[in-house]
């Protein structure tokens, strides 16, 4: 059981899918750059896809992510034609360097768009990058999955597949906008199976509006007789200056901090008493899955996705907002889908913002992954007399050990990761805003 | 159109998925074309302005790398369909390899009779698919597979899909002439006519296809045929 101490978590911290985090993309980095990056990508270096389809049937009022509602089929078809054009440059570019193993497709809900769509994408990345088998894995929504869709799953050989759950309970679907019974997820689960998915995680949310323990706790019930592979247990993070559409979500219903803590750890508890092993700080698979198997032989990764075994260190992003992750920057591709198709339709990569990953800044991102991904990095050398009163407040209270030149987390560290990891960000001081709390 | 009536490959094109009166309707909108070999019927990259059915002859389809170079990604046979409906940008280039016959629309008249017609969009998904299946293996064989295991598949699917007109059965030929000559066989393949005629003598020399004419194959042992077919990745 983890023990809640309010006075470390103060502080609102980046999720660390990238260091240095995408509140450090400036306009710096532009096509030229992007270009110059993909000129360094050498022969048979792994390549691994994200294309981003930023459109769902219905917009949850609690989403962060860039998307909008599919509801003109002209507008669905005019993102596509961009898509394949953007894929067609990038590959025309490497000219056959790289080996493409993974395509994710992540949104919004790809399956928004035409199950035809869909395998023309496929079909067109595959041929493109000359990727005869690649790991394919698609994020669903579980509302309205027609049997074409389930075909196409089956026919395209889609591997893993992640489901967009939150919360099993109707009072708190309705108060977060997204109405989706559990039957639904039910007999999508065992559809997936049966067209070969072997790996499908739930995403769930605690910290919802009118959510409490033992609602959450219903929830985990029900999806651990679902059976995921994986789990990803996430922290809904109320930021409606930032996000309007979440506005619409009743502030004074959300549960306080201490309660918040409290479902993150009973949560916890519940899923590794099931015999899910965590993951980093939210995700938990089972031991068998590749996932939990990359975590038990350190191989475990983190890119904007969340955790990953993808081992891959060139991520090319396609679509409006997705980010490319390369080894000397990240870039990412204009928000608006306007902006987006006009540079595509021009022939150019539509990069609009994105940040440089140099020596000292690697070096800084490096450290932050092991803490997260692994529970321990090398100790540096030198560290400001902040940074040494900060890290010592979490070895008093026995959740870290520093020795032989390592901080060290113990298990009971993980909602405190975060928070540790941002000790060793040079880029955190002084700054504030922007950032969701730790848990 | 009344050929529709009499079409050879009625059965097995993707119109086989409508009823009499369907059929009717999209042969009206239907124009009959014939290819000469080299002939390009759509082009890499431009609208896509129209979507056809072969009714006869091999085409191939092709894309062009960055470095001008051409690359085949898949060769179609009668009574496949060919071209994007509801897209807008031609993916491949399409081209005759021996002399076609190909019934088109124009993608506009298409899409808006597949809309009205479920059961046709129905097929079209299922084509796609195959397509996808299709382009994997043929990925595979240009990436992957000697000399051998190419020709082996080569003519394999090529004892599939180039059934005799009318014929609505699945079963593969155990006899059949190849529409074209080795060097065209050999660029397709993307091996040197040399390699492609010395490998074609010596599954002949192992008794698993005999070669009574220039054009002429005939399998004799399909099980020995698939199995130098089969790769380890498969």
């Amino acid at each position: 059981m983890w023990t809640h101490y309010p006075e470390l978590l103060q502080r609102p911290v980046p999720r660390y899918t990238s260091y240095p985090t995408a509140a450090d993309f400036t306009d710096q980095v532009g096509a030229q750059r992007y270009v110059q990056a993909l000129d360094a990508i050498e022969d048979g270096t792994p390549l691994s896809l994200y294309v981003h389809i930023p459109f769902c049937e219905e917009i949850c009022w609690y989403c962060g992510c860039n998307t909008a509602r599919s509801n003109k089929r002209s507008r669905l078809s005019a993102y596509l034609d961009s898509l394949h054009e953007e894929i067609a440059l990038a590959a025309h570019h490497l000219a056959g360097r790289g080996r493409v193993q993974r395509i994710s497709f992540g949104g919004g809900s790809p399956n928004a768009i035409e199950p035809l769509d869909f395998v023309r994408l496929v079909g067109d990345i595959i041929i493109a990058f000359q990727a005869e088998d690649p790991l394919i894995s698609v994020e669903i929504d579980p509302r309205q999955v027609a049997d074409d869709w389930i075909s196409v799953l089956r026919s395209a050989r889609v591997r893993y597949a992640s489901m967009g759950v939150q919360t099993f309970d109707p009072l708190v679907q309705e108060a977060i906008g997204r109405v989706q019974p559990y039957e639904d997820v039910l007999s999508l689960t065992h559809k997936l199976r049966d067209a070969g998915v072997s790996s499908i995680n739930f995403d769930l949310m605690y910290g919802l509006p009118h959510q409490d323990q033992h609602l959450l706790m219903e929830t985990l019930e029900q999806t651990v007789s679902l059976s995921p592979d994986r789990i990803a247990l996430f922290g809904y993070a109320h930021m409606p200056h930032i996000i309007p559409r979440q506005r619409r979500i009743d502030t004074a219903a959300l549960p306080g901090e201490a309660v918040r803590f409290a479902m993150a750890a009973t949560g916890h508890d519940f899923l590794v008493e099931q015999g899910y092993q965590p993951i980093g700080f939210d995700h938990f698979a089972k031991p068998d899955d590749p996932l939990a198997i990359a975590a038990r032989e350190g191989r475990l990764h983190r890119n904007f996705q969340g955790f990953t075994d993808d081992e891959s260190e060139h991520l090319i992003g396609f679509g409006a907002s997705a980010i490319s992750q390369l080894p000397g920057l990240y870039a990412q591709n204009a928000k608006n889908a306007g902006v987006y198709r006009a540079a595509v339709a021009e022939g150019h990569f539509p990069i609009e913002r994105g940040v440089e990953r140099d020596s000292e800044s690697r070096r800084h991102g490096t450290l932050i992954n092991d803490i997260l991904c692994h529970g321990k990095a090398p100790l540096p050398h030198r560290l400001t007399q902040e940074q040494s009163e900060t890290l010592e407040e979490f070895v008093q209270r026995g959740l870290v050990t520093t020795g032989a030149g390592q901080v060290h987390l113990r298990p009971a560290a993980a909602p405190y990761a975060r928070t540790i990891a941002a000790i060793f960000d040079p880029r955190m001081a002084g700054r504030i805003g922007s950032f969701s709390a730790p848990v | 159109m009344d050929h529709c009536s009499s079409c050879v490959v009625r059965n097995r094109a993707i119109c086989s998925s409508l009823d009499a009166g369907g059929v009717n309707a999209l042969g009206k909108i239907g124009r009959h074309h014939r290819l000469v070999p080299g002939q390009t019927l759509i082009w890499e990259g431009e609208d896509s302005t129209v979507v056809a059915n072969v009714i006869d002859g091999v085409l191939k389809l092709s894309t062009s790398l960055s470095d001008g170079r051409e690359q085949i990604v898949g060769v179609v046979y009668p009574s496949d369909f060919i071209g994007r409906p509801f897209g807008a940008r031609a993916q491949h280039n399409v081209t005759a390899l021996t002399d076609a016959h190909v019934c088109t629309f124009s993608s506009s008249d298409f899409d808006r009779f597949a809309r009205e017609h479920p059961e046709l969009e129905h097929k079209l998904l299922d084509r796609t698919l195959s397509e996808l299946d299709r382009t994997r293996r043929w990925l595979l064989l240009l990436g992957r597979m000697t000399a051998s295991e190419k020709l082996a598949n080569f003519l394999l699917d090529m004892s599939e899909r180039i059934a005799p007109s009318g014929c609505k059965t699945e079963a593969p030929l155990d006899s059949f002439d190849i529409p074209f000559g080795r060097q065209q066989i050999a660029d397709i393949l993307g091996l040197t006519i040399e390699t492609v005629s010395r490998r074609l003598n010596d599954f002949k020399a192992q008794k698993i296809i005999a070669v009574p004419t220039r054009r002429r194959i005939e399998i004799l042992n399909r099980a020995a045929l698939s199995d130098i077919a089969a790769t380890p990745n498969r």
